[in-house]
């Protein structure tokens, strides 16, 4: 049918028209799409180095070490930002990793189907809450049961570590960090719940074939299975802890120094500039984009971790090796 | 070859619209800047302090209506408006705070721009202590102890001794402070400074400041909230967000020995008992005069800032005319005191200078 309608001369010279100008036309317009992203990228870097300009020639790279923040005397450095988010959001991964995939297993190879999808729902809406209620939600509710029942408790107990130490406070790294738990929680949950049911049925039935019980299973079969996609996961939930700034600026304390104790204020990166940008003005303002500068650069040495992570992952995961159960014999089988 | 070719036009063609965007945005606010003839009133824009903002969107709608000019103001914060008068692309900027000598400096550089007061406001401390009567009695120099670390219980002897024969629990002293930039926080700490040397030389005056102890919490609502929810938490808050709250207000003692009830009446008597006007108008509330009866002691004034040269002189003479004198009058109802004469007369003076 197609050779008949060519054979029309009128339609032929038609159709040279559209090949002569679609296909350039596609990879024009799909190139400057691309290059858009590109030129977006770059013009962003470029203005947050620009507008941190007068700081990075003021501090130089001690500003990255200086435990300082000083409007008054005009003296700034990222330390305590830099350690206010890497506590939080290792303490956020800490409790929010496990939490996610304990939550997947569940929704994936234990709960009936009726519970399943409420359930599955309601920890994706998790996601849709506002970070700013989230964040008044940690000031009226959050904080004050940290201070008043989980940190006497945490001190009572383990006060003898310098992270326990100190006077309970509904303000603080440990507040901030639960915050960011609930954050990631939801976004953990659905890429590591995606991935569980990637993993092939075959291979579970063949595990169970094999005697296994469920828990061996899940541990033999699904989760070496799915490892780069839980470390995936688990880093774009990292990324999102890191760049969490209003709800962490509302429960976190704001202070400007270092503090040993989880109970103590601090500050994070994001929250820092979130609160004072508005504002601040010259050298204030140009340290402020230095510190985004750093949650830049931090943001993306975690991503090019975590890719050589998944792709190593991915390499181990071809060879067999990493399932206990005879795996050769269903690889080979065409997916 | 086409192919190299293309992606070349591509890379230069997104380059030229990046430019070209680049390039239009930062010219629509200079043209919008000198654009407008002398004849045809243009409109006005303005960009800074938060905590003028409420008696502004009065300002605006009022203004509009009488002089047919339309004025648009962005509340993004003093530091925000001092950046944009600085860089001249905004009409006029609203700080809190006066200039520093180095900002003064920066927006001088583009021809000289001046300070002038015209609204004038407070700050108000603010507790929350379990078994502690209300209005308790606080100075100055517990105030500034407490934000330095050094009163560390409410039943403290500074403390038990300016409120005789009260019941004082020994809970523990929780100082709260915005940590984003505030007039609010500049008011106060200009205060502590003035009453406190070892305040000014560790702390110091400024919208935003590094306190040696306490807990920090974003904006009124979110000092008001961690006060709320903290037994033994201090704070403070603007006068009109007290007025509306319902945080428990101590009274500060005033430099005649009194403890006025902060508001518009006694911010007022502060305002009129000082007569200093500094040489670019800046007024500091912070050192009253003994004399100053029912004055409150944690007075401001916010400013206006504009370029002295600009097309638009004619415009902002008449608004910021408007301002100190009609403009005030819907002051008190937002707690906000009207401005006294002889800074009216010092504004007027500068507004005369406008436009050369």
């Amino acid at each position: 049918m197609e050779a008949g309608t060519l054979s029309n001369p009128a339609l032929r010279a038609r159709r040279n028209l559209t090949d002569r100008i679609g296909d350039p036309l596609l990879r024009g317009l799909s190139g400057l799409a691309a290059a858009l992203a590109v030129v977006v990228i770059v013009g962003i870097i470029y203005e947050v180095i620009h507008l941190a300009w007068p700081a990075i020639q003021e501090f130089g790279l001690g500003f990255v070490t200086t435990n300082d923040w000083n409007p008054v005397a005009k003296r700034f450095g990222a330390a305590p930002f830099l350690y206010g988010t890497v506590v939080t959001s290792f303490i956020a991964l800490l409790f929010a990793a496990p939490l996610s995939i304990a939550i997947s297993l569940y929704l994936t190879e234990l709960a009936p189907r009726r519970i399943m999808r409420p359930v599955a729902t309601l920890v994706d809406m998790l996601a849709a809450i506002p970070t700013v209620i989230l964040g008044l939600w940690g000031i009226l509710v959050l904080g004050p049961f940290m201070r008043d029942t989980i940190e006497p408790a945490l001190h009572s107990v383990l006060g003898f570590l310098p992270i326990f130490d100190g006077d309970p406070s509904a303000f603080g790294y440990l507040t901030a960090a639960l915050i960011l738990t609930i954050m990631v929680t939801p976004i953990i949950t659905s890429v590591t719940r995606e991935v569980f049911e990637t993993v092939p049925g075959d291979l579970k039935e063949a595990s169970y074939a094999l005697g296994a019980t469920r828990w061996e299973m899940v541990r033999q079969v699904v989760l070496p299975y799915s490892r780069p996609g839980i470390v995936g996961a688990t880093i774009l939930g990292l990324g999102r802890a890191i760049g969490e700034a209003i709800a962490v600026a509302q429960v976190i304390g704001g202070a400007n120094l270092i503090n040993a104790s989880l109970f103590h204020t601090g500050g994070t990166l994001a929250a820092q500039i979130a609160s004072q940008f508005q504002n601040s003005a010259g050298l204030q303002k140009a340290s402020l984009a230095y510190l985004g500068l750093i949650l830049l650069v931090f943001a993306v040495v975690v991503n090019v971790v975590a890719r050589v992570i998944v792709q190593r992952g991915q390499i181990g995961d071809a060879d067999a090796e990493d399932l206990d159960i005879a795996a050769p014999a269903t690889r080979a089988q065409p997916v | 070859m086409s192919k190299r070719f293309l992606s070349a036009l591509v890379a230069a063609l997104a380059l030229a619209v990046a430019l070209a965007a680049c390039g239009s945005s930062s010219s629509s606010s200079s043209s919008e800047a000198s654009g407008g003839g002398s004849e045809a009133t243009s409109p006005l824009v303005g960009a800074g302090s938060t905590l003028v903002a409420p008696l502004m969107s009065k300002w605006q709608s009022d203004f509009s209506s009488k002089a047919e000019i339309t004025v648009t103001y962005g509340a993004i914060g003093s530091g925000g408006g001092i950046e944009q008068i600085t860089s001249r692309t905004v009409d006029f900027g609203a700080s809190d705070a006066p200039l520093t000598e180095e900002q003064f400096e920066e927006a001088n550089s583009q021809g000289e721009v001046e300070e002038i007061p015209w609204a004038l406001s407070g700050t108000v401390p603010a507790y929350n202590v379990k078994g502690a009567p209300a209005n308790l009695k606080l100075s100055g120099e517990v105030l500034a102890g407490i934000y330095l670390g050094e009163i560390t219980s409410w039943d403290d002897p500074a403390i038990a001794k300016l409120n005789p024969g009260a019941q004082l629990p020994s809970t523990k002293i929780t100082p709260v402070y915005r940590s984003d930039g505030s007039g609010d926080t500049y008011a106060f700490t200009n205060y502590l400074s003035s009453v406190s040397p070892e305040f000014e030389s560790t702390v110091g005056t400024s919208t935003q400041v590094k306190f040696p102890t306490g807990v920090g919490a974003e904006k009124n609502d979110g000092v008001a909230a961690a006060i709320g929810q903290t037994d033994g938490a201090i704070g403070y808050v603007g006068l009109a967000y007290a007025a509306s709250s319902e945080l428990s207000v101590p009274l500060i003692e005033n430099s005649a020995g009194e403890f006025p009830e902060p508001g518009v009446k006694s911010v007022e008597a502060a305002a009129a008992a000082v007569t200093k006007i500094g040489p670019n108008n800046e007024i500091s509330l912070a050192e009253l005069p003994a004399s100053a009866k029912g004055a409150y002691p944690i007075s401001t004034y916010t400013y206006v800032i504009v370029p002295l040269e600009t097309e638009k002189a004619t415009e902002m003479k008449k608004f910021i005319q408007y301002a100190i004198t009609e403009g005030q009058s819907y002051g008190p109802d937002l707690d906000f005191a009207p401005l006294p004469k002889q800074v009216v007369a010092a504004a007027e003076k500068a507004i005369a200078k406008i436009g050369g």
